[in-house]
């Protein structure tokens, strides 16, 4: 018999891993929405971020100063790889560019996997030390609640950037219409490398995010990988609410067929799902 | 029945030719005749890629999955019906051209671009590897089993070579049946269609091409020749695994191989197999473990500066100091060949 407090329990856990679905989709579709690009490679830096943290702890820092470090470590790599493979990338159009930035950022990710899992192949975790918290008679997973809120904080902070600041009206204007961006004096080259490191330090956040509650090793990236597309494919993939609710739906399921029917079917499910909306609304991201 | 250009064949047949005489340098030296297997195995994986994706802009990743449908397919159709891997093999293939064939077919219908079709692909090619490892009961989960079907050693005895031996011209044999029958398709009704579909679809449809008809085919085709090669490709290892059909394992490479080798070329998947596995021994020599990386830093390269790869680069020198006029496409399909 599952009591209710069992079925709260597995909800939090399943908003929590909904909030990191939903960090990893807003990633995607940041770049894939401001840039024609679909940025393969997004789970290769949740899986830096949280080795640099890793080694930041093993210096003896303090848990917040060593993700702190591992964030800005991470964005500095975007700030590279955007400089340089990406400004190739965009030198083509369309179609052309779409397929040149898969091709790219699928090398890059398994270029960072092979080389990264020379020095770093254990799996790694940072230690939360919170427990289980009570919360009305269910007892929730404390690192959930930790995750909740400060993915919840990082897409408030996100979304009243781009709502509330200059350069955030101008990305949004980069969004619909380039060429009336342009027009206004918007440089979109220059509002692309500023969205791409933004996402990478949302990647990078995810994957800490998700350290706090499992293990994660340097093969965790593709998968991630495939998490971020599957959400931003069934939140349509040029729609940042879209991809926060996606992944909020997405996390809640699977954690409850992962409750009720196992991992792999629950994995399989995710899949599905993906497989079945492109099926039924290819336009999503066309 | 159109007749094939005589200079594709030729090259096809001298291609033929230096790969027979490949293991007689290195007789008797197991690891060597490994590799060679390898090699024609990779080959044809890539000339099944370069039907779909190089002629039909589909872009399958799932190519390890399919590969894994006609592997483990020809297994379980074995100890399920007791009967020989001979008789199994084509079945399962089947069902991997059909699986493919479905793919291209929904794909087709509701006008997937290409990031569609290999986000669509890729996602079942996750599925399919869950379910290899998850369904334990029947696929051994991620330990696998040992693969010890089509019984070579009467062939063996019979021709008096050794049973990897056997498999070496054998497979070898039936690279060569791809090839032509890839020359045959390209310069086909086929062939001509294709390259209609891929200059301007909807131009093409306009004219009366069946843009799905012949999508599928290819997709059929291509999934087809995976499920096929996939047994071959557990025969080599001889032993089935979930993780050697996973995307990383089998797509990647085939991916590499046709780039270096050239898309759109008739020996472009056997060149570029022969260059990649030749790196892939190189290096598994002596950086076994940067392997992978160096095969990213690879695949980034040469889609950012070499996408035509090594067939048309050298045919282009070649043109260039007058030694062959035309390899390519440039010329009539239907040119007699004499």
């Amino acid at each position: 018999m599952v009591t209710i407090g069992t079925m709260v329990a597995v909800a939090v856990d399943g908003i929590a891993f909904g909030v990191f679905l939903a960090l990893l989709g807003v990633g995607i579709t940041l770049v894939f929405g401001l840039g024609d690009v679909l940025n393969l490679a997004i789970g290769a830096f949740s899986v830096l971020a949280v080795i640099f943290a890793t080694v930041m702890l093993g210096r003896g820092q303090g848990l917040v100063v060593a993700i702190l470090v591992a964030l800005v470590a991470v964005t500095a790599l975007g700030l590279l790889i955007d400089r340089t493979l990406l400004s190739l990338v965009y030198r083509s159009e369309g179609e052309e560019r779409i397929l040149l930035g898969i091709f790219t950022t699928l090398g890059l990710v398994i270029f960072i996997d092979g080389a990264v899992s020379n020095f770093y192949p254990a799996r790694y975790t940072l230690p939360l030390d919170v427990g289980v918290v009570p919360v009305g008679g269910a007892a929730v997973t404390g690192s959930s609640l930790v995750i909740i809120a400060v993915g919840v904080a990082m897409l408030l902070v996100l979304f009243a950037f781009l709502r509330r600041t200059f350069v955030g009206k101008a990305t949004r204007t980069v969004f619909q219409d380039e060429r009336g961006a342009q027009l206004v004096g918007v440089n979109p080259r220059r509002i692309r490398t500023l969205i791409f490191v933004l996402s990478i330090a949302v990647a990078g956040l995810a994957g800490i995010v998700f350290a706090f509650g499992s293990n994660v090793s340097v093969a965790s990236g593709f998968q991630f990988t495939v998490y971020a597309l599957i959400v931003s494919i069934v939140g349509g993939v040029r729609s940042l609410t879209g991809a926060i609710g996606a992944g909020l739906l997405l996390g809640i399921v699977n954690e409850f067929a992962n409750f009720f029917v196992g991992s792999y079917v629950a994995m399989i499910i995710l899949f599905g799902t993906a497989i079945v909306v492109l099926v039924a609304k290819p336009e999503v991201i066309s | 029945m159109i007749a094939l250009p005589r200079d594709e064949v030729r090259n096809v047949g001298l291609a033929a030719v230096l790969l027979a005489l490949a293991p007689l340098p290195v007789l008797g030296s197991s690891y060597y005749q490994t590799v060679l297997v390898h090699l024609l195995v990779v080959a044809m994986f890539a000339v099944a890629l370069n039907v779909v994706f190089g002629q039909t802009d589909q872009l399958f990743l799932f190519m390890g999955g399919l590969a894994g449908i006609g592997a483990y397919g020809t297994a379980l159709l074995t100890d399920w019906l007791g009967i020989t891997a001979w008789l199994t093999l084509p079945i399962a293939a089947l069902f991997a051209g059909l699986v493919g064939l479905s793919v291209s077919w929904i794909a087709a219908k509701r006008k997937f671009t290409v990031v569609l079709i290999s986000i669509l692909t890729l996602n079942l090619q996750l599925v399919i590897s869950e379910v290899l490892v998850g369904a334990r009961d029947v696929t051994g989960g991620s330990t696998g089993f040992a693969y010890t079907y089509f019984s070579m050693s009467e062939i063996a005895e019979a021709v008096g070579l050794g049973e990897k031996l056997v498999l070496y011209y054998l497979s070898l044999l039936l690279l060569v049946c791809l090839l032509l029958a890839y020359v045959w398709l390209v310069h086909s009704n086929y062939g001509v269609a294709f390259q209609a579909i891929r200059e301007d679809e909807t131009a093409a449809a306009s004219i009366g091409v069946d843009v799905v008809h012949y999508k599928v085919v290819a997709g059929f085709v291509s999934a087809f020749v995976f499920g096929l090669v996939g047994a071959f490709y557990a025969l080599e290892a001889g032993y089935i695994l979930p993780s050697a059909f996973a995307f990383q394992t089998v797509d990647v490479l085939v991916l590499i191989v046709l780039i270096v080798g050239g898309l759109r070329t008739t020996l472009g998947p056997v060149v570029g197999a022969g260059i990649v596995v030749a790196i892939e021994e190189i290096l598994g020599a002596t950086l076994t473990n940067w392997r992978t990386a160096i095969f990213g830093a690879l695949l980034v390269f040469l889609f950012l500066y070499f996408r035509s790869g090594v067939i048309p680069a050298v045919d282009d020198r070649l043109a260039g100091i007058g030694v062959m006029s035309d390899e390519r496409d440039d010329k009539p399909d239907d040119e007699p060949a004499g």
